[in-house]
C-alpha cells in the first residue's frame, strides 16, 4: 500500500509538469499576443498612452524573450526547487536549493496571484459550504421517499418536478429570481446583489429586539443574502443526486438481505435507513469526491448573476484576458487538487471494499 | 454490540460542525468591530494631534502679539474670495431645501478593475474614486471648461510655455491631519517619473516636463524640456499625493498594494492602506477636509454587472445613479413607474469621444486602393451616418464631420457632415474607374476586379456587431462588397502595430477639452507602431498641427487647429461616423442636477465638488 501510495504521489510530478506546459503553450500561441491582452478588454484607447504601456509590459514581464526562455522562468518561480538569486547586483549569483513558491503577479491586475486566490476562495467556499448539505438533505429525502414509493403518486410526481428541475438552466432562473423575488414592483423578499446590505457595517452580530423594532443582525442578514444564490446554484444538483439515491436504493431495496432484514421483524424504518441507506451511499460518495474540485473552481454563472466575487469569475477572467500569471497558476491549482481527490477516492475504494487491494 | 456511526452521531455532528462555522462568522464579527474601533482610535489620535498643534499655533500668535481672532482669509486662507471652485456648491448651499447628510449610491458597472492606489490604477472606475479621495493642482470649470485653480492659489504660465509656476493654498491637511506643502508636489512629480513605479500611462503624459522644483514652502514651478499647449491639461491627471504617507512605502509595495488612497479630498477611505477589491467601495467624509463640505456623508460604489440585477436595483431604489444601455433607456422612458421618480439624462459630451473606420493607405510597404482620397471621400459619402444613428443607437448617437467634439472651438464651425449621397458617392467611383459594368450590382474595375475590402472591429459590444452590419448594406447598395471580420481585441491591437489589415472600425477615448491631433495623424507617428497605423501622411496637414502644438496664444492656435480640421475633412483619413450619448437615469430625490458645458455638473472624473444634495425630508439612509 505504502509503495501504491508513494508511486502515485510522484507521478502527479510529471503530470502537473505535462498540465503546465500544455496550457502555457496554448496561452503563448493565443492570436494576437500577450501584449495586446495587457492592454486590457474594455481598452477606451487613448493615443499616446497605448504605446507606452505595452514597451513597459513587455520589458517588465520579459514578454520579448522567447518562449521557451518564459517557461522555463516560469518554472523555476512555481516550483519549491530550485535556482534563487542571492545577490540583486551584477553580475548576481543564483543558488540552487529550497525555496517558497512565487505564483507571481497576475497581468491584468498587478496583484500577486497568492492574494487574489485568498481574497476569491473564502467567497466560494461559503457559498459551497452552505449550499452542500442542503442539496444532500434534499436530495437523499427526495430520493429515498420516491424509491420507497415505487411507481406510484409520489415518485412519478417527484421524478416529473426533478427532471423539470434539471432541465432549466441555472443563468434563466438567476435573472428570473431577480426580476420577481427582489423587485419592489413584485416581491421584495431578498436582496438583489452581494453578500452584506450596506447598513451591515452598523449592525449586531445576532437578531435582536429593540425598541425601534426587529433588527436582523449580521448573521442573518448574510443567510438572508445568500437564499437565492444558495436556491440557484443547488436545484440541478438536488434533482441529480436525488435521482441517483432513487436509483441505488432501488437497487439494494431489492437484495436478498434487505428481505431477510424484514424477516426479521425489522420495521420498515429501520430497513430502510439502517440496512438499505447505508448500502446505496456508495455511489453518491463517489460523486462527492468528484466534484471537490469542482466545488473549489466556482460557479460563474451564479457569481455574475449575482455579483459574488468568487472562483469562478477569477477564472473565467483570467482566461478571457490571457492573464497568463493568474491563469497558470489556477489550472496548476484545480490539477492538484483533482489529482489528490482521485488519490482519495481510490485510497477509500479500498478501505470500503475488501475486494480492493494496492498490494503488488 | 458493534459501535457505528449511526444517524445520531450524524445529527450531532452536522450540528457541531454548525456551532464550529458559526464560532468563526462570530470572529470574523468581531473582527470587523475591532477594526472599526482601531478606525475611531486612529481618528481621534489625529484629531488629538491636530488641536495640540493648533493650540501651539495659537500660542505662538498670542507671543508674538497678534490676536488669534484676525480673519486671515485675504491673504491666502483656506477659502478664497469668489473661489470659483467651491461656485457650484456655494449656489447649491443658497438654495432653500439645501441640506447635509444621506448616501450618493453608484454603481461600477462591472467589478472594478482592483486598484485605487493613485497611478497604479487601471480602469475608469478608479478614477471616479481617485477624483473624491484626490485633489489636484487645477482643474476644470465644468460651465467655462477653463482651468481653474484647485489646490494651487493661483498659477502662471511663463509667455514660451516653459515655466508653470504654482503657489498652494495654505491650510490644506491631508486626511490624516498633515499640512500639504510643496515637497508633497515634488514628491507627487518624482514618484511618477520614477521608472519602478507601475505608471507607464501617466509617465507617458510627463515626456515633455524636463523639472518641477520647490521655490518657496508653498510654491512650485514646473520647468519643460518644449513648449506644449496641452501641459495644464496634463497637469489634471496628477493628483497630488502626501510624501509623508507613500515614502513609507517600497517601489514593489506600492506597485502591489491595491488600497493604499490617502489624499486631500472631500471624501476618504475608512482605512487608507487597508482596501482589498472585493470589498465594496465606500468613501466617507473627510471630517478634516481643508474646504466647502459637500452635501453627502458616504459615497457608495456597488459593483453589479448584471443587467437585470441593476434595473432591479435601480427600480428598488438602491441605486441613485442608473448608467444604462440605449435600448433600456428608450424603453425606461416610457415606464411611468421609472419616470415618476426618476429623471433620464441623455448628455452629449467631449468625454464621450468618437468612432470611426480607418482606411489603411499602406500595407506591405505598397499603397492600398484607399491611398487615394477620393475614393476615401466616395465611400464616406455612401455612408448612411444619421440612419446609423436613428436606428442602431435610436438617435442617442450624433453624426461628426471630423475628430473634434461637436462645439469644439478647435473645430472649423463652417464644416458640415458629409451628406448620405449614394449617386454622389457612385459618381466619384465611376470616375475612378469602378464601375458596374456586367450588371451584377458589384462595381468591377477595367481589370474585372470587384471593389473589395475587409472590414475588421473588435468582438464583444453587441452594438458595434451591429454598426458593421448596418456599414456593409449601405456599401452594398452602392455596390462595394465589404466582409466583416471580427477578431479579439489582442488581434486587433497586433493588426493596427503591424499595419496588416484594409479598413478597420474602431473608438477613440474622448477626455481632453482641446484634442491633440498629433498622435493620430501626424506622418510621424506611422513609424515605429506609432498611432497614425492607417499610414495616412499629408505635409501641409503635418506642418499645421505641429506648429499649433507648440502656440501657447490660444485665438492663433484655434485658427491652426480649425485649418487642421479642414484638411483632414478635406482628406478623409477616417470615415468620421458618430459620437455617442451618453445615457442614464437619476433618482429625483437627488437634487440640483443640472448640465453644464462639460457634462453634467458632477463629472465622475473630476474632482470638482459634488454639488448635488437630498432635502431633509427625501433623506433615507441618515438615521433620524
Amino acid at each position: 500500500m505504502l509503495t501504491y501510495l508513494l508511486r502515485r504521489l510522484l507521478l502527479i510530478v510529471p503530470t502537473l509538469l505535462g498540465v503546465s506546459i500544455v496550457t502555457f503553450a496554448i496561452i503563448a500561441s493565443s492570436p494576437g499576443g500577450l501584449g495586446g491582452a495587457l492592454l486590457g478588454p474594455n481598452a477606451q484607447l487613448r493615443p499616446e498612452e497605448r504605446k507606452a504601456i505595452m514597451a513597459y509590459y513587455n520589458e517588465r514581464y520579459g514578454l520579448n524573450r522567447p518562449p521557451p526562455v518564459q517557461y522555463l522562468k516560469w518554472l523555476n518561480r512555481v516550483s519549491p526547487i530550485g535556482f534563487k538569486a542571492i545577490d540583486t547586483g551584477f553580475p548576481g549569483s543564483l543558488k540552487f536549493g529550497l525555496k517558497w513558491c512565487d505564483l507571481g503577479e497576475s497581468w491584468q491586475r498587478h496583484r500577486p496571484v497568492a492574494d487574489l486566490i485568498g481574497e476569491a476562495l473564502p467567497i466560494t467556499l461559503l457559498l459551497e459550504c452552505s449550499s452542500l448539505p442542503l442539496i444532500y438533505f434534499f436530495a437523499l429525502t427526495t430520493g429515498i421517499a420516491a424509491a420507497r414509493a415505487r411507481g406510484k403518486f409520489v415518485d412519478v410526481g417527484l421524478g416529473t418536478v426533478l427532471i423539470a428541475l434539471y432541465s432549466m438552466p441555472e443563468i434563466w432562473i438567476g435573472v428570473l429570481m431577480i426580476g420577481f423575488l427582489t423587485n419592489r414592483e413584485y416581491f421584495h423578499w431578498f436582496p438583489t446583489n452581494g453578500l452584506h446590505d450596506i447598513t451591515s457595517d452598523a449592525m449586531l452580530f445576532l437578531p435582536s429586539f429593540s425598541p425601534v423594532g426587529f433588527q436582523r443582525g449580521w448573521l442573518l442578514d448574510t443567510a438572508w443574502h445568500l437564499v437565492l444564490p444558495v436556491v440557484c446554484l443547488g436545484y440541478s444538483s438536488v434533482a441529480y443526486l436525488s435521482r441517483l439515491t432513487r436509483g441505488s436504493m432501488l437497487e439494494t431495496l431489492n437484495q436478498d438481505f434487505i428481505r431477510t432484514a424484514r424477516a426479521k421483524g425489522n420495521s420498515e424504518n429501520v430497513v430502510t435507513y439502517r440496512h438499505a441507506l447505508r448500502n446505496s451511499l456508495l455511489p453518491l460518495i463517489t460523486v462527492t469526491a468528484s466534484t471537490l474540485p469542482a466545488i473549489l473552481a466556482g460557479a460563474v454563472v451564479i457569481e455574475t448573476i449575482f455579483g459574488l466575487p468568487g472562483m469562478g469569475l477569477l477564472f473565467t477572467d483570467s482566461a478571457l484576458q490571457t492573464d497568463r500569471e493568474l491563469l497558470m497558476a489556477l489550472t496548476l491549482i484545480f490539477a492538484l487538487i483533482l489529482m489528490i481527490s482521485f488519490l482519495i477516492a481510490d485510497i477509500a475504494y479500498a478501505i470500503a471494499d475488501p475486494r480492493v487491494s494496492y498490494v503488488d | 454490540m458493534q459501535n457505528r456511526f449511526g444517524f445520531k452521531d450524524l445529527v450531532f455532528l452536522a450540528l457541531f460542525l454548525v456551532f464550529i462555522f458559526v464560532v468563526f462568522l462570530e470572529m470574523k464579527q468581531i473582527d470587523r468591530q475591532w477594526q472599526i474601533l482601531s478606525e475611531l482610535k486612529d481618528q481621534s489620535s489625529t484629531q488629538t494631534q491636530l488641536l495640540a498643534s493648533i493650540s501651539r499655533s495659537i500660542d505662538t500668535l498670542s507671543t508674538s502679539g497678534i490676536a488669534p481672532t484676525t480673519q486671515s482669509s485675504n491673504s491666502g486662507g483656506v477659502t478664497l474670495k469668489n473661489d470659483p471652485f467651491f461656485t457650484p456648491l456655494k449656489e447649491a448651499e443658497a438654495m432653500p431645501d439645501f441640506a447635509r447628510g444621506d448616501y450618493l449610491v453608484d454603481n461600477f458597472q462591472t467589478k472594478l478593475g482592483g486598484i485605487l492606489t493613485p497611478y497604479i490604477n487601471q480602469d475608469l472606475y478608479s478614477y471616479w474614486v481617485q477624483a473624491k479621495i484626490f485633489d489636484i493642482l487645477i482643474t476644470q470649470d465644468p460651465n467655462t471648461l477653463e482651468y481653474i485653480p484647485e489646490l494651487a492659489r493661483s498659477f502662471q504660465a511663463s509667455p514660451d510655455g516653459l515655466t508653470f509656476t504654482f503657489q498652494l493654498r495654505h491650510g490644506v491637511r491631508f486626511s490624516d491631519g498633515v499640512p500639504l506643502t510643496a515637497d508633497d508636489v515634488v514628491f507627487t512629480y518624482n514618484f511618477v517619473q520614477n521608472p519602478k513605479i507601475n505608471a507607464p500611462r501617466t509617465r507617458s503624459y510627463l515626456s515633455k516636463f524636463k523639472s518641477v522644483e520647490k521655490t518657496a514652502e508653498d510654491e512650485v514651478v514646473f520647468r519643460m524640456s518644449e513648449p506644449y499647449f496641452n501641459t495644464l491639461n496634463v497637469m489634471t491627471n496628477l493628483p497630488i499625493i502626501p510624501k509623508h504617507f507613500y515614502s513609507k512605502f517600497g517601489e514593489e509595495e506600492i506597485n502591489q498594494n491595491p488600497g493604499l488612497v490617502m489624499g486631500t479630498g472631500p471624501y476618504r477611505m475608512p482605512d487608507p492602506k487597508g482596501w482589498r477589491p472585493g470589498q465594496k467601495v465606500v468613501l466617507v467624509r473627510n471630517q478634516l477636509y481643508w474646504g466647502e463640505p459637500p452635501a453627502f456623508d458616504k459615497l457608495i460604489y456597488n459593483e453589479v454587472e448584471e443587467e437585470a440585477a441593476q434595473e432591479t436595483m435601480f427600480r428598488n431604489g438602491e441605486l441613485d445613479i442608473y448608467r444604462c444601455t440605449v435600448p433600456q433607456f428608450d424603453r425606461l422612458s416610457k415606464d411611468a413607474s421609472v419616470t415618476s421618480r426618476a429623471t433620464g439624462y441623455a448628455i452629449d459630451s467631449f468625454l464621450n469621444g468618437f468612432y470611426f473606420i480607418g482606411w489603411n493607405e499602406k500595407r506591405n510597404g505598397k499603397d492600398t486602393i484607399f491611398a487615394d482620397k477620393r475614393l476615401r471621400k466616395a465611400l464616406s459619402l455612401v455612408t448612411d451616418r444619421a440612419g446609423l444613428c436613428a436606428q442602431i443607437y435610436l438617435n442617442h448617437a450624433k453624426p461628426i464631420s471630423g475628430p473634434l467634439w461637436i462645439g469644439s472651438p478647435q473645430a472649423d464651425p463652417a464644416i458640415k457632415p458629409l451628406p448620405y449621397d449614394v449617386e454622389g458617392g457612385k459618381k466619384i467611383l465611376a470616375d475612378l474607374g469602378w464601375i458596374d459594368r456586367d450588371n451584377s450590382g458589384v462595381l468591377k474595375n477595367s481589370q474585372g476586379t470587384p471593389l473589395r475590402f475587409r472590414l475588421s472591429y473588435a468582438t464583444g459590444s453587441e452594438f458595434v456587431q451591429r454598426v458593421v452590419l448596418f456599414l456593409k448594406d449601405n456599401f452594398a447598395k452602392a455596390g462595394v462588397i465589404m466582409e466583416p471580420d471580427p477578431q479579439p481585441w489582442s488581434v486587433i491591437n497586433q493588426l493596427m502595430e503591424h499595419r496588416d489589415f484594409e479598413a478597420i472600425t474602431l473608438g477613440w477615448g474622448g477626455g481632453d477639452v482641446e484634442s491633440d491631433l498629433y498622435q493620430e495623424y501626424d506622418s510621424s507617428q506611422i513609424a515605429d507602431a506609432g498611432d497614425n497605423f492607417i499610414s495616412y501622411s499629408n505635409p501641409e496637414f503635418d506642418k499645421t498641427v505641429r506648429q499649433a502644438r507648440q502656440t501657447m496664444d490660444r485665438d492663433a492656435r484655434m485658427k491652426l487647429w480649425q485649418q487642421a480640421d479642414r484638411i483632414l475633412f478635406e482628406d478623409q483619413p477616417y470615415t468620421f461616423l458618430y459620437s455617442r450619448q451618453e445615457v442614464r437615469f437619476i433618482d429625483k430625490r437627488i437634487h440640483n442636477v443640472k448640465r453644464t458645458m462639460a457634462e453634467l455638473n458632477v463629472v465622475d472624473l473630476w474632482p470638482n465638488p459634488i454639488p448635488w444634495y437630498v432635502p431633509k425630508g427625501m433623506q433615507k439612509y441618515t438615521q433620524p
